[in-house]
């Protein structure tokens, strides 16, 4: 992996750290909040069933998009120069 | 690859490079309806609901007809977008980016619907902290979310070696197009990365799109609500959704060839292809409209004719059938026959389609919430100059958005009509010749 040289290299190289970091904690952010779903419908014993049922398609997806974004930031941006 | 430029890679680039005259009056328009938009919302949030045709027991109007409208028209992006994509049906490269565009747009509108709609917006916080699962309104959210997600993704990844462009050919705006385009160069290993990405996201956002659309149709067919609990409601919901989103893309096609002259991109032959694509869905449309209304018909239940005859003779007759005129007759008049003037019966047919979808989420919502079938007194909705204020907002908002994209974002994908022409066309050939028969086999 290719260390930025210049200044002007090593701020966007920052930023695109946080453009994705922030993409994941949208994702992460909505994962957070099922799951939270799921532990209020536990405490109240509020159906559950339903709760988790569709959690269980709901996240996995969810979870597959931010395998996207890393997959693409790793091959593209830190290692896409390697060959 | 990318170092060959197009012949007319200048068109795609001109209106990032130059502003004119045009656009500033473009925008001046388009912020007056927002204005107007945000003065009406602003009368709603201080003096509540009551300021609309909002009533019991017609709790739904305008914001849950453009919630299901806007919704709907973000079909575009799936189905132009991916399904072209994986079919790998070459005619879409100058297409899928004004299709994905669309679709984040009009979701962020769409889902925008609901909290204009809600009386006490801060009570939206207790949907984040208390939200229960056994309602098909959190269901929707979820999906909601999770096709903004993908499509915002889906948009985003075959945009990166424009950015690049962007990034290596503008003097301006260094520092945006650098962070975005993620440091690509187009090396062999980066290419295989974005296209690998690509290919699943839209094998995923197609089932996301039609599952978010089929839970926009169980708001209304979970209830036992005249005329909504049906079967068919989902995909229903979904043909129609498909409907209005080529039309609504056939429109921006149309609109951006004429003021920034894409004409050589975008050519009748992409208008026949997608006008053949409505009259399709027009057709579908009919099917599904015609077995809902004679399934509701031949069971007869006194609740369901009630809002029936509403529909067809009663109060709601001039929507009704102005719903069938736009969605059925006018597309089925210009599109059977496309031999000349192409995008100008295009344009009539998918014009006439917009208006259409929207009556029919109209025709949906309202009338069955009118004949209630509870003892509920009777109602008739009628918008204050509030929901139209909103309506017009919101149609405003997204032409807008659309706009400013185009300012900063090729909206024809450079790179892949790039792609098109070096490696597309050999692809095509060696394809082709692997669906026919072989020689050697013709002669034994």
């Amino acid at each position: 992996m290719k260390l930025p040289d210049s200044d002007f290299d090593r701020l966007v190289r920052k930023l695109q750290w946080v453009w994705v970091g922030g993409a994941m904690l949208l994702i992460g952010g909505v994962v957070t909040w099922i799951v939270h779903l799921i532990l209020t419908a536990l405490w109240l014993e509020d159906v559950p069933s339903a709760s988790i049922g569709i959690a269980l398609v709901a996240i996995p997806i969810f979870l597959v998009f931010s395998g996207v974004v890393i997959y693409v930031f790793w091959n593209v941006t830190l290692r896409g120069e390697d060959r | 690859m990318a170092d060959i430029r197009d012949a007319h890679e200048d068109i795609l680039l001109a209106p990032i490079e130059k502003t004119g005259r045009g656009f500033y009056i473009g925008v001046a328009v388009l912020s007056v309806f927002i204005l107007w938009g945000a003065l009406a919302y602003a009368v709603q949030f201080f003096e509540g609901l009551g300021v609309t045709g909002l009533h019991q027991p017609v709790g739904w109007g305008f914001y849950v007809t453009n919630f299901v409208f806007f919704i709907g028209i973000s079909h575009a992006g799936t189905l132009i977008s991916a399904i072209l994509r994986l079919s790998k049906a070459e005619w879409r490269r100058p297409i899928t980016r004004m299709a994905e565009v669309i679709t984040c747009m009009v979701l962020f509108i769409g889902a925008g619907q609901i909290l204009v709609d809600l009386g006490r917006p801060d009570r939206m916080m207790n949907v984040l902290r208390y939200g229960r699962y056994q309602s098909p309104l959190l269901w929707d959210a979820t999906s909601i979310s999770a096709y903004l997600m993908a499509s915002l993704t889906y948009l985003y990844l075959p945009m990166i070696p424009d950015i690049a462009i962007l990034r290596d050919r503008l003097k301006k705006r260094k520092l945006f197009y650098s962070v975005l385009a993620l440091g690509w160069k187009g090396t062999e290993r980066q290419q295989r990365a974005l296209n690998r990405a690509i290919a699943i996201m839209a094998v995923l956002v197609i089932p996301i799109a039609i599952s978010v659309h089929s839970v926009v149709s169980f708001v209304f067919s979970m209830t036992l609500q005249p005329m909504w609990h049906s079967t068919i409601f989902g995909p229903y919901f979904v043909v129609g959704a498909i409907f209005s989103g080529i039309a609504a893309l056939i429109v921006a096609m149309i609109v951006f060839r004429k003021i920034y002259g894409l004409h050589p991109y975008l050519k009748p032959i992409h208008f026949r292809y997608l006008g053949q694509l409505l009259l399709i869905m027009a057709l579908l449309w009919f099917y599904f409209t015609f077995s809902e209304y004679l399934t509701g018909y031949y069971g007869a239940q006194p609740e369901e004719m009630k809002v029936f005859w509403a529909k067809f003779s009663g109060p709601f007759w001039p929507f009704f059938w102005a719903m069938v005129l736009c969605n059925f007759i006018i597309p089925l008049a210009c599109l059977v026959r496309l031999g000349q003037r192409t995008v100008g019966k295009v344009l009539t047919a998918s014009l006439a389609v917009i208006v259409g979808m929207w009556l029919e989420r109209f025709i949906i919502i309202v009338p069955t919430l009118s004949y209630p079938r509870l003892p509920f007194p009777e109602g008739i909705y009628l918008p204050t100059w509030v929901e139209w204020g909103e309506t017009a907002g919101s149609f405003g908002l997204f032409a807008l958005f659309y706009l400013l994209f185009t300012k900063f974002f090729p909206i024809i994908s450079i790179w892949e009509i790039r792609e098109g022409r070096e490696v597309g066309v050999k692809e095509v050939e060696e394809r082709l010749m692997s669906y026919l028969p072989d020689e050697a086999e013709k002669r034994t």
